[in-house]
């Protein structure tokens, strides 16, 4: 076909037209690339709505967990009287209203009766901002395992939402003291992580001091004095079977378990005066001798790996850090240098930080932490005189002694490591010191 | 030396030579009435001054100079003869007297002989020795002039010596300025020459630099106006997505675990009021605690602030987690 002129110079309009319509037209993009390098470390906003309960020993499923999770220093709980609702399924939760009301996550549940009289508890993790379920789980047991059953839904919902392994089903060891005077008793307390049911293991007249928790949970070690002399003993938690393993001349103190759970470290002082540190197989009752200064060498703790052991001496004057071979003839390496009083180590589960009592230039007794690569050295309390750190089996606590002022008993408390988050565990009659804190129960 | 000079002393040397004649001739005159008391009447002078100029080709003939000084021919000259003695004396003795005077007159002349003799001895061994003397310092004078004219001679002839090769010198300084000279210019017309092709290379050079810098930048102008023209719309589309980064950033609660080394891609689907409806993990390496944090931080920043007016809305997004710190 042969066009005409006139319909050339309509197409060649209709063409302009076109061009000039695609280049107006603003970029078209089908896709645009960002990148996020970093973040913030705010608490993440969480609900935990009060579960639907059946009739149980009082226990506010709801409101432990919230205590876990907040305690931790990772969370901020929205108020139950802020929350647009009280759904116990997920079913009834409307995203939009909790996402509104400013959490990401919202926790429902619920406790009801299981077969053979025990407790079903049940939750559900919602993220309101996806609207999907991240973590569901059900743990049955007695009415009395309830909150161990709220500390373990504590443990899923953390780690879900952090990564970390929670710590909150664990167990801590301290000493007790209760009465005055020739009333006056020793105890040896074991309790969850938040200071509730506690169970009294030992009760003595005569101090008891530096329990430890065996890493297998099996056992605690720990000095008493109820023969008049310090002897160190192992008992084992469940039986309560114990063993005097040590009471040697002298001191016989500061026990610490190898990683493996078979040998402790232990301070001797022989007949020399001056203490020193030992290793003790507990099968062969065969003692290694790891330092040898005319000095006090005390509170030996091991690395994780087993292959070291950091202790407590004041060979340089005032007590600091050292680092010595958990085998015979290693040389000492000193570890700390900042402050002029550092004592009474703890490394963390994965070997990184190191945990102890340092005093400031005030003359408060404070608990710090050192990076072991870096030698990055950060105090992270603010009392008086806070002592024995002692961390979590996650690494993300610390439970420390406390003494809030002069004359007033001691009590315990927990930092996270980042020192933001501090809280005091459950007020308890009497003294309570030196804390260990037991590890992940299996 | 001018030639006037040379004239002056040779006049000089002929006028000591004849001065030193006529003293000769003096005293050879002197001597001959001391040997001849009564001289015959001699004319006046006969001799005639001669000009010395005018006695040309005298003298040394072997020299080339103009007007040769010959000795002057010297004429004995007229000398006074010396006066007679006269006898005068008191009024005449007596015969003794006479005889005592005439004895005493003969010893008087035999003593005036012998003093005569003596006396004319003693001038003639005067004479002897002032001729002699006066033989001596013309020998002396002759040799003296000798040698002068030898060592003018030498003079001269080094003089000449001198002047030739000072003229040689002279004409070879003349040569060789004149080379140099020429050389001179011929290297400052080199100079100039190079210093003019330099000079408009250089300005070539710099004509070109400078027109290949305008053309650089207007070159470059060209396209900043061009890009911003295109950009414009691109220079928004950055700023829009500096601020989508950050929105979601605040929105990221980053948990323990989204350490450095975390790499996460999340492809996001937006509705064009800026409303995310759709997230999509990709490719990841984090923990779910990771995952569950980067998808939260995009919802958690929805809506999304809405893009510049020229700007389509993009309605997917992939965005790259990864913490550097």
């Amino acid at each position: 076909m042969r066009s005409t002129p006139r319909a050339a110079a309509l197409l060649r309009n209709f063409l302009a037209v076109l061009t000039a319509a695609c280049l107006a037209a603003p970029a078209a993009m089908a896709q645009l690339k960002l990148e996020i390098t970093s973040g913030v470390t705010h608490p993440v906003p969480i609900a935990i709505v009060p579960f639907a309960e059946a009739p149980t020993d009082g226990t506010d499923v709801a409101d432990v967990i919230q205590h876990d999770l907040v305690g931790s220093g990772r969370f901020t709980q929205l108020e139950r009287s802020k929350m647009p609702g009280t759904p116990t399924n997920a079913a009834d939760v409307k995203f939009q209203d909790w996402k509104a009301a400013g959490s990401d996550y919202v926790v429902v549940g619920q406790v009801t009766p299981a077969a053979g009289g025990q407790l079903a508890l049940d939750f559900n993790l919602l993220n309101t901002l996806t609207g999907q379920s991240i973590a569901r789980q059900r743990f049955v047991g007695t009415v009395s395992s309830l909150r161990n059953a709220a500390h373990r839904a504590s443990d899923v919902i953390y780690q879900a939402v952090t990564g970390i392994r929670g710590a909150f089903a664990t167990r801590i060891a301290y000493v007790a003291i209760a009465g005055q005077g020739t009333e006056e008793r020793f105890q040896l307390v074991i309790a969850d992580a938040d200071g509730y049911n506690q169970h009294l293991i030992l009760q003595s007249r005569f101090p008891l001091m530096s329990p430890a928790w065996s890493p297998d949970g099996q056992w605690i070690a720990y000095v008493s004095f109820e023969s008049h002399l310090s002897a160190v003993y192992v008992q084992r938690v469940l039986t309560g079977q114990r063993t005097c393993v040590s009471m040697r001349a002298g001191i016989n103190g500061a026990p610490a378990w190898s990683p493996d759970s078979k040998k402790l470290a232990l301070t001797l002082s022989g007949d020399s005066g001056h203490p020193q540190i030992y290793i003790l197989d507990l099968a062969t009752q065969h003692l290694t001798r790891l330092t040898d200064t005319p000095a006090i060498n005390t509170e030996a703790t091991w690395s994780p790996d087993g292959r070291s052991i950091y202790f407590t001496s004041d060979r340089a004057g005032e007590p600091q850090i050292y680092k010595i071979a958990a085998s015979p003839g290693g040389a000492p390496q000193r570890i700390t240098f900042t402050d002029e009083y550092n004592a009474g180590p703890h490394l963390s589960p994965d070997g990184k930080l190191m945990a102890m009592t340092t005093r400031d230039d005030s003359g408060s007794y404070r608990i710090a932490v050192q990076n072991l690569t870096t030698g990055d050295f950060r105090v992270l309390t603010h009392g008086r005189l806070d002592q024995s750190p002692s961390f979590a089996p996650n690494g993300a606590s610390i439970i420390y002694a406390q003494r809030p002022g002069q004359g007033q008993a001691g009590i315990l408390a927990t930092i996270s490591v980042d020192g933001l988050t501090g809280l005091s565990l459950k007020p308890t009659q009497g003294e309570v010191r030196d804390p260990s804190w037991g590890p992940f129960i299996q | 030396m001018s030639s006037e000079s040379v004239r002056d002393r040779w006049l000089s040397i002929g006028m000591s030579v004849l001065l030193h004649g006529s003293l000769v001739a003096l005293l050879a005159v002197g001597w001959w009435h001391f040997r001849h008391p009564a001289p015959a009447p001699t004319p006046p002078i006969d001799a005639t001054v001669v000009d010395a100029r005018t006695l040309k080709g005298a003298g040394v003939a072997s020299a080339p100079t103009p007007e040769p000084k010959p000795a002057p021919q010297t004429q004995p000259q007229q000398t006074p003869p010396p006066p007679e003695q006269a006898a005068e004396g008191p009024p005449p003795p007596t015969p003794d007297e006479l005889a005592m005077r005439q004895q005493a007159a003969q010893q008087e002349a035999e003593h005036e002989a012998k003093a005569q003799k003596e006396l004319l001895a003693r001038q003639q061994a005067e004479q002897e020795k002032q001729a002699r003397e006066e033989q001596e310092r013309q020998a002396a004078a002759a040799q003296a002039a000798e040698d002068e004219k030898a060592a003018q001679v030498k003079a001269a002839a080094q003089a000449r010596q001198l002047a030739q090769a000072k003229k040689l010198a002279d004409a070879r300084k003349k040569t060789a300025a004149k080379l140099a000279a020429q050389k001179k210019l011929a290297e400052e017309r080199k100079l100039a020459e190079a210093k003019k092709l330099a000079a408009q290379r250089q300005a070539e050079a710099s004509r070109q630099a400078e027109a290949e810098r305008q053309a650089r930048v207007a070159d470059l102008q060209r396209s900043l106006r061009e890009e911003e023209r295109a950009s414009a719309a691109s220079g928004a589309l950055a700023s829009w997505q500096s601020e989508l980064e950050s929105r979601i950033q605040q929105h990221w609660i980053r948990p323990p675990t989204a350490q450095q080394g975390i790499d996460c891609i999340l492809n996001v689907s937006l509705v064009s009021g800026g409303e995310v409806t759709d997230v999509t993990l990709g490719q990841c390496n984090g923990d779910d605690a990771v995952r569950e944090s980067i998808k939260n931080a995009v919802y958690a920043a929805s809506p999304l602030p809405p893009p510049p007016n020229n700007i389509a809305y993009p309605h997917q997004l992939e965005i790259e987690f990864k913490p550097t710190n």
